[in-house]
């Protein structure tokens, strides 16, 4: 009987240790998000260009990268050169597309940060509060979801999009076609 | 102060206090943030450190306050909000873990070990039990860990030492 607890007791802290071990290996930026394969919530929000409202809906067919966004966000600024790279390949693309969701934010605070970064030439949604974040799941800024021409969320990046995402990632969902 | 001063003055002073108490409106929650609260305490802001939506002060926490409080304006259900922030953000986003898949694990550990842990206590207290009565004389003066064997070389040292 002596035995069989020493086995059991064992058995237990073998148990923790590897459970622990696999908790060590996970990455903890990776957040699952329970939205992949979900259809995307539909957004109309006013445009910083001023010229109406920006949908999502706009870009049906087309597959899109949301990227949720302030001016606020200093990571923002790490990742603002590689988006204007990738708006200026999606310009030469007709299946891909960037809407930018400019979340708790002022225009003026977005207008600021394209002066002194750059405009990547995409269409940006004004968010005063983050009613659409929260619709979107969105934790923290950045983050990026690429949507199908289905309107089906099949990607979400958290933090900056980084040189060789759009090649790595998201090319092979996008030539693996829809699902 | 002579004692007819002192008692004008305890007079109005009871009397304030009883005027006080006569004027105090009691204050009713108003029944949509009554319901608000409840489904805010049940949710996790999910930037911060085990806090509810509604202990947070987060911006995200005071926007998701926001949200539940348009959707209890709307007239949507507690599940029916609970659902909402389910799908977006997972179970993670409730501060009780669901009783479904893995959770169980969670839910039904504690017992399981609280059973393990009563079923080990109770053996050990029966064998503790037993070895006390072992260890009993019985009628002719021997327990049973004494042998005959034991018992006869207890009477050769008796008889070889002069008492």
């Amino acid at each position: 009987m002596k035995s069989l607890w020493k086995v059991v007791l064992l058995a237990g802290i073998t148990g923790i240790l590897i459970l622990f071990a696999l908790g060590l290996g996970k990455d903890p930026r990776n957040i699952p998000s329970p939205l992949i394969g979900q259809p995307a919530s539909p957004f109309t929000a006013k445009s910083l260009d001023g010229k109406g409202d920006v949908s999502l809906s706009d870009y049906r067919g087309k597959w899109v990268l949301v990227n949720f966004w302030g001016s606020w966000c200093v990571s923002c600024i790490a990742e603002h050169p590689y988006l204007i790279e990738l708006a200026s390949k999606a310009r030469m693309r007709s299946d891909f597309a960037l809407v930018g969701v400019d979340f708790r934010d002022t225009e003026a605070g977005a207008r600021n940060f394209f002066a002194r970064h750059g405009d990547p030439g995409y269409r940006q949604a004004l968010s005063p509060d983050q009613k659409i974040a929260i619709d979107w799941g969105v934790y923290g800024a950045p983050e990026s979801f690429l949507v199908d021409p289905n309107g089906i969320v099949r990607l979400k990046h958290t933090g900056p999009l980084y040189p060789g995402w759009f090649e790595t990632v998201a090319l092979r969902l996008m030539v693996g076609g829809q699902k | 102060m002579n004692l007819w001063t002192f008692r004008t003055l305890f007079f109005f002073l009871a009397l304030s206090l009883s005027m006080t108490n006569g004027l105090a409106v009691e204050r009713q929650e108003d029944p949509t943030e009554a319901k608000v609260r409840h489904i805010a305490q049940g949710l996790r802001c999910a930037v911060c450190q085990n806090q509810s939506v509604y202990e947070s002060n987060s911006d995200l926490a005071k926007d998701m306050l926001e949200v539940i409080r348009d959707q209890v304006k709307a007239g949507v259900e507690e599940s029916k909000i609970r659902d909402y922030f389910y799908r977006r953000y997972g179970d993670y986003i409730y501060m009780e873990p669901i009783k479904s898949g893995s959770n169980w694990v969670l839910w039904a550990g504690p017992f399981f070990g609280l059973l393990l842990g009563g079923w080990a206590l109770t053996r050990r207290i029966r064998s503790w039990q037993s070895t006390t009565e072992a260890m009993k004389p019985s009628v002719d003066g021997l327990n049973s860990t004494e042998t005959a064997a034991m018992q006869e070389r207890i009477r050769k040292e008796l008889e070889r030492v002069d008492v």
